[in-house]
């Protein structure tokens, strides 16, 4: 096995209070390795976000790390200095947000928005901006027209394929994705998960998942690791999550879902 | 409510205006006690400048200007915080009446609303001032009352709309309880913070608008306030004639009654909205940050 | 588009409630509404002077609509009638001369004041919680909580009395003749700094506090944290993410801040003795030359009326989401 994308190492962080800290993340260790889908599955609150900011380093006070080492490459992303953390955001690490309808600039248009992407990391014109736009928006079926186009002109589905795209702009290694899907209609999250799917398998980048759905995660992802209030309690396999849970918690997780749709994963997975 | 006041509490801002609004409270109420002067009598001879007898000299008429600037923190106190009161309530019943019932009732008030916003209010008032006469203090509250609420009836219905579509409320609407009731008990406690910065930015605008329109000459030159003691120092030329502390005892006072309800006003917005607040609970966090023991 | 014809008939709405008011106050008062406008005319004033005023301000021998429509089509016709105290000079001469003075004034003033609060707040509101940021708070506090009387009051006694950089009054020096001259322009000049500097104090805590709140409201939305993680500079996230965004509902703030703009505009030309429109104001209310006062309101709502159209076009302009309606 080759060496991980992504290697979080005892990553504690604090939330600072005025007198006390809260412990969002604590000790926390795993690897992505290269092509590999990985999920972090858990409460809301349970710190799976805030390990995905921290990843970027896109955490705001009063977020604090502590402890620990975030490697990219083996590169420890916490001894960037700030014009290396802009050359490393998104051209090694790209994102997804949770809303979709949100997450694209509401007053600039969707070219506009591939192009400060492209001229910052990549000196490109307005011209090749556009073409390499249009390829980026092929790959997630949305015709080239639509650059023109401001965000609200845009289903929430729409959307969010859109912003998929713009993470590729720069073939990140490591796509992390906070709940992408849950203002999404559940045919539309299936939609776009297959296409992150293929995508991964055709360009070779890691995925980092967060979600609470738990059954969703199991249908995608290689690998699970499960959080509770700031801990890695279990990782392993999705399958041996799916079927052989180790932890507690996992299991309580599994029995909170509802019968009708464990069902139809259990079916799913089968085919 | 009660979040509201212990947040209040913690904060500086919020400490600092209360203080100073306090101490010019006692000061007006206490007032008869802190001069040996009568508020209109001619005690001196015309403008003395700040001495032992007169700690902040005297006007054009030999009038002792700390006796009024004591005295007129009374006007400015009652017209700021009565016209205050008025200018919030029927902005808050005619904000919450409109974000709720929605439809007719909402474009009636919202139409009559915005147009009292385009409508300038100071040439308003001035032409409404200058029509009744000399304007007692009462006169100009009155006036300022029922001419100013259209900005609180805009935020109030704003925040109405918003908090209308939360699950309380529509579950008050399912047990069948009565409008009025989900108006009175179930919404306005929720824009409790709303209502407390429009009253105090009511406050703020009465007590500067009163000391305007008295300060342009559409007060009643009898009364004692802040506003008459600006017109009589311009009508004497005070600052022509080198008296300053005629017109700057009022301008203090002003400042100062001014700052403590903005301060007020604005740590109200602090605590009322957690994005807002940033100062002292980042202190731990920065010295944190500085003495090395995380990262950022 | 429709948009903004809706605006303008609302504008239209407006200007006549205004014109109402000037209509029914005089005659809502106690006593005789002629003896009350007309009370306190100069002899100059003839029989016939008199009923030509009359006319304008709709007091006639036919029922009250007739006397509004009257009144209203004098106004719509530009006929503002004539002032008592200046008799026979027209308000729309006396107010017009004015007006060039105070919209240069208030215009360079607001504007002034606008850009620079605005970048005073996006600013603040980006170093957040920082001792800049505090300062910029509280100055904002300040200046919004101050009256623009004693702002514009301790202006004068500082600048104009103690240090004497400054005149104490008027638009330029009154010994010289207007003209397109270094001279007269520089008295100008000389003269409208102080005024000028003022207005823009008083404006400038608003706008920049406005700014501020607005913006910080905006930074944790989810395009703004895509912005940084996109790797983009910190000056484009700043200006083209966050800004651009918090400067949507600073604009909409913006109409509502031109009432304040007319106000403090007012007590500055009073107390700097500055030949605008609320110097003229002034004078007639304390002559109590009802015509002036009157078509003064009417003028002051024009220009917000104007103000406020400018508003909502820039805001057409700035939102795309308005543009396709």
């Amino acid at each position: 096995m080759s060496a991980p994308v992504l290697s979080v190492r005892n990553l504690s962080i604090d939330y600072v209070g005025e007198d006390s800290d809260f412990h969002a993340v604590k000790d926390v260790s795993f690897d992505i390795a290269k092509g590999e889908f990985f999920g972090l599955a858990g409460e809301s609150g349970c710190g799976k976000s805030t390990i995905a900011f921290a990843i970027a380093r896109l955490h705001q006070p009063s977020a604090l790390i502590r402890r620990g080492e975030i490697l990219v490459e083996g590169r420890n992303v916490l001894d960037l200095d700030k014009k290396a953390l802009e050359k490393f955001r998104w051209t090694e690490v790209a994102m997804v947000f949770q809303s979709a309808m949100n997450s694209l600039n509401p007053v600039l248009t969707i070219e506009a928005q591939f192009h400060d992407v492209l001229k910052t990391h990549l000196g490109l014109s307005r011209e090749q901006s556009r073409k390499r736009a249009e390829e980026l928006l092929a790959l997630v079926d949305i015709p080239a027209e639509r650059l023109k186009s401001f965000p609200h002109q845009c289903s929430g589905g729409m959307r969010q394929r859109i912003v998929i795209a713009i993470c590729l702009a720069l073939n990140p290694k490591l796509l992390i994705m906070d709940e992408p899907t849950t203002a999404l209609d559940v045919v539309v999250q299936r939609e776009i998960l297959q296409r992150i799917d293929v995508l991964r398998k055709e360009l070779g980048f890691s995925i980092l998942f967060i979600t609470h759905d738990l059954g969703l995660m199991a249908q995608v992802c290689d690998r699970i690791g499960v959080m509770l209030e700031g801990e890695l309690v279990e990782v392993g396999d999705a399958r041996q999550i799916h079927t052989a849970p180790t932890h507690p918690y996992t299991k309580k997780l599994w029995a909170s879902m509802p019968r009708l749709r464990g069902a139809q994963i259990g079916g799913e997975a089968s085919l | 409510m009660k979040q509201l006041l212990v947040g209040l509490s913690k904060n500086k801002k919020a400490v600092i205006g209360l203080s100073i609004l306090v101490i010019i409270l006692l000061v007006a109420i206490f007032a008869p006690l802190l001069t040996p002067y009568g508020a209109s009598a001619r005690v001196g001879r015309p403008h003395q400048p700040p001495s032992w007898e007169h700690w902040f000299g005297t006007t054009r008429i030999g009038r002792d200007v700390w006796t009024q600037m004591i005295y007129g923190a009374r006007t400015s106190l009652a017209v700021g915080f009565g016209a205050g009161l008025m200018i919030t309530v029927i902005g808050t019943v005619l904000g919450i009446i409109a974000g709720y019932m929605r439809g007719k009732v909402d474009e009636v008030i919202n139409f009559f609303t915005n147009m009292i916003l385009v409508i300038p209010n100071l040439p308003l008032l001035l032409v409404l001032a200058a029509f009744i006469g000399q304007a007692s203090p009462l006169v100009i509250a009155l006036i300022l009352g029922f001419t100013s609420w259209a900005w609180g009836v805009r935020v109030t219905r704003a925040q109405t709309l918003s908090v209308r579509e939360k699950d309380f409320v529509k579950s008050a609407e399912m047990l069948g309880e009565p409008k009025w009731r989900i108006m009175t008990f179930e919404i306005f406690p929720n824009l409790i913070s709303i209502v407390g910065i429009n009253f105090i930015g009511s406050v703020i605008f009465a007590v500067i608008t009163e000391a305007t329109l008295e300060f342009l000459g559409l007060g009643d030159p009898n009364a004692v306030s802040w506003g008459i003691m600006l017109y009589n120092a311009q009508n004497a030329s005070a600052l022509t004639v080198g008296a300053w502390w005629d017109m700057l005892a009022p301008c203090f006072a002003l400042a100062l009654l001014g700052l403590s309800l903005a301060l007020i006003n604005f740590a109200i917005d602090e605590v009322a909205n957690p994005r807002l607040r940033t100062g002292s609970r980042l202190n731990r966090w920065k010295m944190l940050v500085r003495t090395g023991e995380g990262r950022i | 588009m429709a948009f903004l014809l809706r605006r303008l008939a609302f504008y239209l709405a407006a200007f006549i409630a205004a014109a109402t008011v000037n209509f029914f106050l005089p005659r809502v008062m106690p006593g005789d509404p002629i003896q009350i406008m007309f009370g306190s005319a100069n002899a100059n004033l003839t029989v016939e002077n008199l009923n030509a005023l009359r006319l304008t301000f709709g007091f006639i021998d036919a029922p009250i609509w007739q006397q509004y429509l009257t009144y209203l089509q004098s106004i719509f016709t530009g006929d503002l009638g004539r002032s008592i105290r200046y008799f026979p000079a027209p308000v729309s001469e006396i107010l017009g001369r004015a007006t060039i003075w105070t919209v240069g004034l208030v215009g360079i003033a607001t504007i002034l004041a606008f850009i620079v609060g605005t970048g005073l707040g996006i600013f603040a509101a980006w170093k957040r919680g920082t001792r800049a940021d505090t300062a910029i708070s509280l100055l904002a506090i300040f200046t919004t909580a101050v009256p623009a009387v004693v702002i514009s009051l301790l202006a004068l006694f500082i600048f104009a009395y103690q240090l004497r950089w400054f005149p104490s009054g008027y638009a330029y020096n009154p010994l010289l003749d207007p003209a397109l001259s270094w001279t007269y322009i520089s008295s100008v000049i000389y003269h409208g700094t102080l005024p000028m500097v003022t207005m823009f104090i008083v404006l400038l805590g608003g706008f920049a506090i406005t700014m501020r709140n607005n913006m910080i409201n905006l930074l944790g939305e989810d395009y703004i944290v895509m912005g940084r993680a996109k790797g983009l500079s910190e000056n484009r996230v700043m200006f083209w993410y966050a800004a651009r965004n918090a400067l949507l509902p600073t604009v909409s703030n913006l109409a509502i801040a031109l009432g304040t703009v007319v106000g403090g505009s007012l007590i500055t030309e009073v107390v700097f003795n500055y030949p605008g429109l609320g110097n003229v104001l002034y004078q007639a209310i304390l002559a109590r030359d009802y015509p002036v006062i009157q078509g003064q309101l009417l003028i002051m709502t024009a220009a917000m009326l104007i103000a406020n159209f400018l508003v909502d076009v820039s805001y057409v302009l700035l939102d795309p989401r308005l543009k396709k309606a």
